[in-house]
Order: structure tokens, then C-alpha cells, then sequence
């Protein structure tokens, strides 16, 4: 099994790293655009739509505050697990592609036995 | 997880029918009309819109952008200018580069001389010439860029030259000029200057990898040196031993050795600096660790205590392994039973200190023995290899007397090595 | 407080001390975990992340601001809990592979300037302080609630104070306390353990949620005041339409239609500037292993939030309905209604746990604060001691005076923290704002929002950033943030103060124009081009989870043994 020198010396050129910043950047404001119309949009709705304060959600709530109270944190924790899988693989796509295929035969992620 | 149109017709169902739940059946009074089916739209466009991105990720860049105005892209050709500012060099670079600077004639030059020159007039501005256009000492002395429409600057002597305009941009390394590289036109209006620019800073970034290309290889070489010289050659032979008897025995483990031996020294080699990840000695211990553990079999036991903080620290490279090969050594290959092995490490960060233990339970070291210690002498293994005096000098030659190295040991007891270096 | 919730207090506490001690991973598999990405690693990382987070303004603050106000108090937790989507989404990553320590080392070394590692060190101290002081003054009054009298000469509340940051202090810069990351860890499990347990007892009973929100509409929000006529009710007013009475579940109880903006900005702006929660993220192996742990941390986050509102809700309806069966509520209470918010779970668990439940959620509130206090003097600490004494005032310093001024330095900023506390009267500034500690808090979260964040986004993300215009920024950015809510605390009006005292609004737009148009006109660093390659290449990533694969697998495993493929490869 031949191990390739250059495995061991990684490193990006200037371009590649540019072109995924940019990437990056875009995904990043695109998701902070996504998250702070969210955030706003609760107070906002309460402040515009009158359903959003007087609708009565399965007995006792209003959608603004259910909103507040559970809905928002699981919206985070989608964006965030949205926006953090998205970058990871921009990252593996665009960065150090150079070893296609290569497979030195330690198990992936490092599965303990 | 199944990509492709049903995927997406599913979600966009899915999500009018939570709409519709939310806003009309679960809720008293439900929502207007008009108000749910904006909603909905809302929703399901913003689906659509993220879906190639959220499940596929963005498709790959093509490896080489046409020209624009701002940024050039020479993918794919390795710049030649790795492996420094030579005539050679320079040539093909300058050759490979002439297309896309938007000029006719390329130079480059280092402090003093013409490196090359490709375009028409190469006749007579020569490579290999000494400098002596205006134009670009000045760019060289300034180390700003120059613009120039007068020939008179462009070093041209020759009457018959065609050249008329030229912008020369110097090329910096650090905060040095190192030579310029010029662009050349047989017209008068001068070559885009933000374009040479940003080929000048790639070209800058490409000397500056030399320049560190070539000191690590000088640092590397001595390092091998001293490695060559200090590896214990008892450790080598001993292993090989090992690997050798396995070899009939059972094969599959034999190779397993051999592979660690090997990765154990390509890692070992490569060393760039004096510090080195955590990560990366703990990954020298854990390998010499196993390959001593194939050999005493269950006479060497082991336990590490390290803090996950500890992994980003940078330490002094190959100080960690050198103390737990003494710990096994002197420490417990002499006892019959064996002995456990202790690995400790800290971060501290009120005082900003990384702190590393190693100890062992074994045969100790009687107070003379532990006075000689700093001696680090003898080939032939005994208080050799990489002795503690040596990393005693490189923590020195590194942190002043921002360090402290303490060997405590009982005879018969066991000893403990404590290193407490500057968290770096 | 009687025997029985001395007892069980001290014997939670010593628990939590011997399981810190005591358990701790031998093995080499448990060590690597924490190599390069593993799943377990990037999990207790986020643990500890949580640790040094959530303080007693996440605990007992988020809970007293939704007793007080109902909707407009849920707007804390919220805030508290979305600060983290930004840096996940712009901080996490590059702030680790760019691998300094602490922010000030990362500016610093980012924009190649002394001067402006020396101000971020500055706007670094201010913003720890004030974090330290809500801290204390929540230790006070849980001291005030679980013991009632204090030592000689001093009041109860000052007691918990003195006791809290003293005993803090002490450990820190004597007993070997470095906040490690199992201790952080343990320690967060304990409070969501706290909380959990109160959350299960209070739904045990019968407690209906939707409910209870309704039936807390019903009626007008009304809370403790005590002027001339003594303690009595007082109806809230409603900022958003002030023809109609406040109630628990609409907005508007507390906060006018752009201080609802407003305070949610501010919080989500803040945590990318917290430096204690901040300095954690360096330890993480691999920038994407900081990603994921930032993802976690939105989880826990998001459940331990949840649970504060619910708990928040069912002390509202409880605690009045309870007032009757348990005589001893008499005293803190109006007509069912706490006098001091920041009592609500401590009195749930009470209610529902007897003299036990009290001592559960007193040690979850007391764990909580002195762990975020031990992270906070921590950085203060280092930061005093690395980045003024050893650079600037003693650079050729021993091992041993580096020692002695990190435990000076821990010693006099818990002090200036404990006597802020003990000076600043919780019961003065309590009728103005829903919950005095969150309220603190967030004056924190401002001064870090509006002078670190703007400015720390620009470097990562712009390589126009410079050294002047960082300086600039920073300077701008605590300046009219702290002018605007000093003058906010003054009387100045009803809905003008809650916008002052959340200045975000205002003073992080400013600090970032300040700095991009003072970097427009100045000239970036020289190496600009090799950073980018760090902070957003992968190559230190890559290397790092080639060397963890290496170091993982055991002396057995079979190289020709197909393994998964490359999650790159893979085009599912």
C-alpha cells in the first residue's frame, strides 16, 4: 500500500479559500436574513396581526406565545443544524479535494472497536 | 436520504397541511383566509428556494473562471514561483502569465537584475541585463507601484522599441521588496492596474511559501538530524524484533506494527517549527505506546488523564514521547511484573501554563543516578536517547526561564516528571 | 431554613464536588472522544459551553422576568437562547481555526495591532464586570430566600454576596479551579437536572399550560409595589396599547413596541462578544467540530429555556393558588403575588418538594452562579494577568509572579464585583425592569453587542478591516452604549428608558459604519492573504482529523478493510 507523500502536507491555495469564503459568506447572510425575519416576524405579528395575540391554540394559548415559548428554540436548532451541515459540506466539497477517492484504511471518523 | 422532486412535493404538502392545522383547526378563532394562504405561499416558496442548496449543497466551482476585472484565477498550472525568484523561474512565469495581464510585454526582475523578459522588444531589453529602467527601480525603491507613459523610463535605448506604456508593480515579501514585475504595452494607454496588482500579491504569497519552503527544509534537516542521533537505536531494534517474530506467528498484526512504525516516522519528520499541536505528541505517545505494549504484552499498562482543553495547546515537539519512552525504560522494563504508566496534562489558564505528568511505578532512580541524569550521554541506551538534558535546552533556548522541568523519585517506588511550559 | 434543606443542600453540593474530583476518563478511548470531531467530545464540549453560559440570569432571571411580565419577559429566554444562531453561523468557526486563546489575542493578532488587543482587553474587563455583578446580587438574593439572616454586621443579602464571591475567588486562584471542561460540564448537568426535576414535579401535579396561560389572560397583570400606601397590587401598564390592561399573555406588559425590538437584538448581539462562553470555543479540535458544538449548545439551549418559561408560567398560577396551604408564603408574598420576582422557583420548589425541593433549586441556582463566576474571573484574571501585566508592565516576569498576579487579579475583581452588588440595592431599580438580574445581564450582552461584535464580524468576514478602524469601532460601540443606558437609568420616561437601556439598537450599527469607513481610509495588514488561508481554509482541519484517525484506530484494525468512504465522495 503506497502512501502518498503530499498526504501528510495539507494545504489550500489562496483561490480555493476565496472562492469558499465567499460561499460561506453568502450561506451565512442568507440564513442571518432567514433567522432575524423569524425573530422579528413574532413581536412583529403581535404588533400587526390580531389573530397572533387573540387565537386560542388548543385551549389556552395564542400562537404568539407558543411561538415564543417552544417554537422559536426548535426553529434555532433547525437554522443552526440547517446552516452548520450546509457549511461543512461546502467545506469538504471546495477544500482539499486533491485526495479523491483515496482510502487509507483507518475507519472513517475513527470507529472505536 | 432520497434527493429528487418527490422529496420536495412532499415537504411543500407537508408544510400547507401544518399550515392548515396551526391556523384553522387548532386554533379558535382560526385565521383568515387571505392571511393563511400568504402564509402557505411564504412558506412554500422559501422551500423551493432553499431546497437545492439545503439538500444537494452548492454545486461544485468550475476549476478555471474566465478573466474578470478584478480577480485572476490561474487554476490548475502550479506557479512556478515555488520554488523561488530564479531566471528559470521567472521565465515561465512571466511566459504563463503574459496572456492575462492584458499587456504585450511581461518582465520580471529581482532587486538587481532582469530575471526574464517575453513580449516584443525582447530583443533588446534583455533578460539577465541589470536593471536599469527608471520605471522600475523606482517601483523597486518606493515599493509602490509605477505607471509610466514615457518611454524614456522603460529603459529603452533602442530606437526602433514599440513599447510605449508600462505599469510595474514590486513584489514584497514580508516588508521587503524582492523584485518587480512589469507590464508592458505598444500603446499608449497603460494596462489595468488592479489586475497586475492582484497578481502581484498572489506572486508575493507564492515567494513568501518559498522563502518558508526553504527554511523549513534547513530547520527540518538539522532536526533529522538530531533525531537520527538521538533516536534510541535499541527502540528500532527492538520493535523490529518484534515485528520479525509476529511475522510467522501472525502475520496480519506484523504489518499492522510495520505500518504504525512507518506512520510513526513520516509524522516525525515533518515538523514545521518548534511547537507543535498537543494533539500531534499525543499521537507520537499513543503510537510508541502501542508498538512498546505489542512487546510487553500485558506487563506495560497505561492511563491517560488529559484534559480535552490540553489537545489545541501548542507544545515543544517531541518532548512528551521522549518521557514516557524514558518512564517505560528505565522505569519499568526491569521490573518483572510491570508497572502502569501515567500520562497527565493540563491547561492552567490563570496563569497560562500547560502543565504535563508523566509518571510510572516503577524501579526509580536513586539520587545519584538522578543527579547524572542531566548527562545525556552514551549511544548504547544506558540514560541516553533523547536525554532530559537536551529538552532541558530547547525549553530553555525557547521560554527563558519561563519554564519549569521537575523529576521527583522514590528508588523502588517510582518517579514523576512534571514539564509546565507558557500556554502558547 | 430548616435542618432538612441544609442537609439535603450540603449533601448535593458534596456530591457535585466528589463527582467532579473523582470521576474523571482514564482510558485512552475516553480521551480520544475529544480528538478531531467525535460525536461524544463535541457534546461535552457543548456541556461546558452551557456551564460557563447559563448563569443565575438563565435560571432564576428568566423565570422572574415571565412571572413579572408574562410575554414580554419570554422575550429574555428567547434572546438568551438565539445568540448563539450568529456565532454559528459566522464566529464558531474561524474564531478556532484561527487558534489564539482569548478575543483580545484573536484581534490582536488578526489586525496586528497592540493597541487594539489593549482596548479589547479593556471593553473585555467592562463587559465581565458586569456580568460578574448580576451574578452576585442573584447569589444575594437566593441567600436571602434559602437562609433568611446573614452573618454579624451584615445583611442577608450581603452575606450571599460576600460568601459567593469570596468563596469563588478562593477556589479559583488557590484551589486549583481552572474550570476544566468535565467540571463545566457536570456542573450544567446539574442545573437542567434541577430544572428537569422541577419541570416533571410541577406537570405531575396537574398543571395544565395552555391553560394556565389562558386563565392568567383573564384577568389584568398586576404586580407588588411598595410605596407610601405599603405593599400593594398595581395593575401594569400596557406600552403597546395603552387603552386596554396588560395581561400575561399578550406583549406589551413591559415594553413598548420598539423596546420589544430593541432588548431581543441586544441579547442576540451579545453572546458573540461573551468572552467567557467565547474563550471555550478554542478548544474545540477542528473549526467544524466548533460548528457542531455551537449546534448542540442551540439544543440545550432551546430545552433549557423552554423549561424556564413553562416554570415561569407555573409559579404565576402556583404560588397564588398555594398561598393558603403554606403559611410561610405570608411574608414574600401580595395577594398571591411575589414580592421579589427572582424567589419564583426557589418557592416552587418548596411548594412541591418541601424543604428537599428548595434545597434542589437553590443548588442549581448556586451552581449555576458560582460556575459562570469561576469562568468570568477566569478570563478577567488571565486576560489582566497575560495581556496588561505580562506584556506591558513586567515583560521578563517569572513562572512565580505570573502566578501571583493572576490570584491578584482574581481578587480584586471579585471584590469590585461584590461591592457593586452589595451597593446597588436590589430593591431601588426592581420596580423599573421585569427581572433586576436579567436585567443586569443584559446591560452585559449591550456593551458586548455594540463594541466587540460589530467589530469582530468585520474582521472575519471583510479583509478591509484594519487596526484603526477596529480601534475606533470598539471605542464607539462601549461609548454610546454605556452613555445611553446611564442615561436610561436616570428618570426619563416610561418607554424611553427600556430603549436606553438596551442601546444595541443604535450603538452596533454605529460601531460597525465607524468601523468600516475609518478602515476605508486606513491601510490593512500585510498578511491579510495567509490569515484568510487560516481562518477560512481547512487544511489545520484536515491535517487535525487525519492525525485523530490515525491516533484513534488500535493496533488491530486491517488496512485492506473497506472503510466508509469519504463523506465527500458520497453524492447521496
Amino acid at each position: 500500500m503506497e502512501h502518498d507523500d503530499d498526504g501528510v502536507d495539507e494545504h489550500d491555495t489562496p483561490a480555493e479559500v476565496d472562492a469558499t469564503f465567499r460561499t460561506l459568506r453568502r450561506v451565512a447572510i442568507t440564513h442571518v436574513v432567514l433567522f432575524l425575519a423569524a425573530l422579528m416576524g413574532v413581536p412583529a405579528l403581535s404588533l400587526t396581526l390580531g389573530w397572533w395575540s387573540d387565537g386560542r391554540l388548543a385551549g389556552g394559548m395564542s400562537p404568539g406565545f407558543a411561538m415564543a415559548a417552544f417554537g422559536l428554540y426548535a426553529f434555532f436548532l433547525v437554522i443552526g443544524l440547517a446552516a452548520a451541515t450546509l457549511s461543512s459540506a461546502v467545506e469538504a466539497r471546495m477544500l482539499g479535494g486533491r485526495h479523491d477517492g483515496e482510502d487509507d484504511g483507518y475507519p472513517e471518523d475513527g470507529e472505536l472497536r | 436520504m432520497r434527493t429528487g422532486s418527490a422529496l420536495l412535493a412532499a415537504t411543500i404538502g407537508g408544510t400547507w397541511a401544518v399550515v392548515y392545522l396551526v391556523t384553522q383547526v387548532l386554533v379558535s378563532p382560526p385565521l383568515g383566509v387571505g392571511t393563511t394562504v400568504a402564509a402557505g405561499t411564504v412558506a412554500s416558496v422559501l422551500l423551493v428556494l432553499g431546497y437545492p442548496s439545503a439538500l444537494r449543497g452548492p454545486r461544485a466551482p468550475r476549476a478555471l473562471r474566465p478573466l474578470s476585472r478584478r480577480r485572476i484565477v490561474v487554476g490548475g498550472h502550479r506557479m512556478p514561483l515555488r520554488s523561488g525568484l530564479t531566471a528559470d523561474a521567472a521565465r515561465r512565469t512571466a511566459t504563463l502569465l503574459r496572456p492575462l495581464l492584458g499587456g504585450d510585454a511581461v518582465v520580471i526582475t529581482d532587486r538587481d537584475l532582469n530575471l526574464a523578459f517575453v513580449g516584443p522588444g525582447s530583443d533588446h531589453h534583455q533578460a539577465g541585463g541589470p536593471v536599469r529602467a527608471a520605471a522600475v527601480r523606482s517601483a523597486i525603491g518606493t515599493g509602490r507601484t509605477v505607471v509610466s507613459r514615457r518611454a524614456s523610463t522603460m529603459g529603452c535605448d533602442a530606437p526602433g522599441c514599440p513599447l510605449r506604456s508600462a505599469v510595474v508593480v514590486p513584489l514584497v515579501v514580508g516588508e521587503r521588496v524582492v523584485g518587480t514585475i512589469g507590464v508592458f504595452r505598444t500603446h499608449d494607454e497603460p494596462a489595468p492596474r488592479d489586475q497586475i496588482e492582484d497578481m502581484a500579491s498572489i506572486l508575493s504569497l507564492h515567494l513568501e511559501l518559498a522563502e518558508a519552503d526553504r527554511e523549513r527544509k534547513l530547520a527540518s534537516d538539522a532536526r533529522l538530524d538530531a533525531l537520527r542521533a538521538q533516536i534510541n537505536p535499541h527502540f528500532l531494534f527492538n520493535i523490529l524484533n518484534t515485528i520479525g517474530s509476529k511475522s510467522r506467528t501472525d502475520p496480519d498484526e506484523a504489518r499492522q506494527l510495520l505500518l504504525r512504525l512507518s506512520d510513526f516516522f513520516r509524522y516525525a519528520v515533518r515538523q514545521e517549527g518548534q511547537l507543535a499541536e498537543f494533539a500531534q505528541e499525543y499521537f507520537f505517545v499513543r503510537t510508541y505506546l502501542s508498538l512498546e505494549q505489542a512487546r510487553f504484552g500485558d506487563r506495560l499498562r497505561v492511563r491517560y488523564d488529559i484534559d480535552p482543553q490540553v489537545l489545541t495547546a501548542h507544545v515543544p515537539v517531541l518532548t512528551i514521547q521522549p518521557l514516557v519512552e524514558n518512564a517505560v525504560k528505565h522505569g519499568l522494563a526491569d521490573k518483572v511484573e510491570g508497572g502502569t504508566v501515567t500520562l497527565r496534562a493540563r491547561v492552567d489558564p490563570l496563569t497560562r501554563t500547560t502543565s504535563i505528568r508523566v509518571t510510572d511505578d516503577g524501579v526509580g532512580m536513586t539520587s545519584d543516578t538522578l543527579d547524572a541524569l542531566g548527562g545525556g550521554e552514551g549511544a548504547d541506551g544506558a540514560r541516553g536517547g533523547v536525554g532530559l538534558r537536551n529538552i532541558s535546552e530547547r525549553l530553555t533556548a525557547l521560554f527563558g526561564e519561563r519554564f519549569t522541568l521537575d523529576i521527583q523519585s522514590t528508588a523502588g517506588e517510582g518517579t514523576v516528571v512534571e514539564v509546565r511550559v507558557p500556554l502558547r | 431554613m430548616t435542618v432538612t434543606s441544609a442537609g439535603t443542600l450540603l449533601a448535593l453540593i458534596t456530591l457535585v464536588a466528589l463527582v467532579t474530583l473523582v470521576v474523571r476518563p482514564r482510558g485512552a478511548s475516553t480521551v480520544d472522544f475529544y480528538l478531531a470531531g467525535q460525536r461524544v467530545g463535541v457534546a461535552t464540549n457543548a456541556l461546558a459551553i452551557c456551564g460557563d453560559y447559563f448563569s443565575a440570569a438563565s435560571f432564576l432571571g428568566v423565570a422572574a422576568a415571565v412571572y413579572v411580565s408574562g410575554l414580554d419577559g419570554v422575550w429574555y429566554a428567547v434572546g438568551f437562547a438565539a445568540g448563539f444562531v450568529p456565532v454559528l453561523l459566522f464566529v464558531a468557526a474561524p474564531l478556532r481555526r484561527f487558534g489564539e486563546f482569548s478575543i483580545p489575542d484573536f484581534l490582536g493578532r488578526r489586525l496586528a495591532s497592540e493597541r487594539v488587543r489593549l482596548v479589547a482587553v479593556g471593553v473585555v474587563q467592562i463587559v465581565i464586570l458586569s456580568y460578574l455583578v448580576p451574578q452576585a446580587v442573584g447569589s444575594g438574593i437566593t441567600w436571602q430566600l434559602l437562609v433568611g439572616h446573614g452573618l454579624p454586621g451584615l445583611s442577608a443579602y450581603a452575606t450571599g454576596v460576600v460568601l459567593s464571591t469570596a468563596v469563588v475567588a478562593a477556589l479559583v486562584a488557590f484551589g486549583g479551579m481552572r474550570g476544566t471542561t468535565w467540571t463545566q460540564a457536570i456542573q450544567f448537568l446539574l442545573l437542567l437536572g434541577a430544572l428537569v426535576w422541577l419541570a416533571a414535579a410541577v406537570a405531575g401535579s396537574g398543571f395544565h399550560y395552555s391553560g394556565a396561560v389562558a386563565e392568567l389572560s383573564a384577568e389584568p397583570l398586576a404586580n407588588p409595589v411598595n410605596d407610601e400606601a405599603g405593599w400593594h397590587l398595581r395593575p401594569e401598564n400596557n406600552h403597546l396599547d395603552p387603552a386596554a390592561p396588560a395581561t400575561f399573555g399578550q406583549p406589551g406588559a413591559a415594553y413598548g413596541p420598539l423596546a420589544q425590538f430593541a432588548l431581543i437584538l441586544t441579547l442576540v448581539l451579545g453572546t458573540a462578544g461573551l468572552p467567557h462562553v467565547m474563550n471555550r470555543y478554542f478548544t474545540s479540535p477542528t473549526g467544524t467540530a466548533a460548528r457542531m458544538t455551537t449546534v448542540w449548545v442551540l439544543g440545550l439551549a432551546g430545552l433549557f429555556y423552554a423549561l424556564a418559561v413553562m416554570l415561569g408560567t407555573a409559579a404565576r398560577q402556583q404560588i397564588a393558588a398555594a398561598v393558603d396551604d403554606h403559611p410561610w408564603l405570608e411574608e414574600l408574598t401580595v395577594d398571591g403575588i411575589l414580592r421579589v420576582p427572582e424567589h419564583a422557583l426557589p418557592v416552587l420548589g418548596r411548594i412541591y418538594g418541601g424543604d428537599s425541593g428548595l434545597a434542589v433549586v437553590a443548588a442549581g441556582a448556586l451552581v449555576a452562579v458560582m460556575s459562570t463566576i469561576a469562568g468570568l474571573l477566569l478570563a478577567a484574571a488571565a486576560s489582566w494577568g497575560h495581556d496588561v501585566y505580562e506584556r506591558h508592565i513586567n515583560p521578563r516576569a517569572t513562572q512565580s509572579q505570573a502566578v501571583w498576579a493572576g490570584r491578584a487579579s482574581t481578587a480584586v475583581v471579585a471584590v469590585t464585583a461584590g461591592g457593586l452588588a452589595i451597593a446597588m440595592q436590589p430593591e431601588e431599580i426592581t420596580p423599573a425592569v421585569p427581572s433586576i438580574v436579567a436585567a443586569m445581564v443584559t446591560w452585559a450582552f449591550a456593551i458586548a453587542g455594540s463594541a466587540l461584535t460589530p467589530v469582530f464580524l468585520l474582521a472575519i468576514w471583510w479583509r478591509g478591516t484594519t487596526a484603526a478602524g477596529a480601534t475606533a469601532g470598539m471605542v464607539v460601540g462601549g461609548l454610546v452604549s454605556v452613555s445611553m443606558f446611564v442615561v436610561g437609568a436616570l428618570p426619563v420616561g416610561p418607554g424611553i428608558g427600556e430603549m436606553l437601556m438596551t442601546p444595541t439598537l443604535v450603538s452596533a450599527p454605529l460601531a460597525a459604519l465607524v468601523t468600516w469607513l475609518v478602515s476605508r481610509a486606513t491601510t490593512a495588514p500585510d498578511d491579510v492573504e495567509r490569515q484568510w488561508l487560516v481562518l477560512h481554509g481547512t487544511a489545520a482541519d484536515r491535517y487535525a482529523e487525519r492525525l485523530a484517525r490515525l491516533t484513534i484506530a488500535g493496533p488491530g484494525s486491517a488496512p485492506g478493510r473497506p472503510g466508509r468512504r469519504r463523506r465527500r465522495d458520497a453524492d447521496r
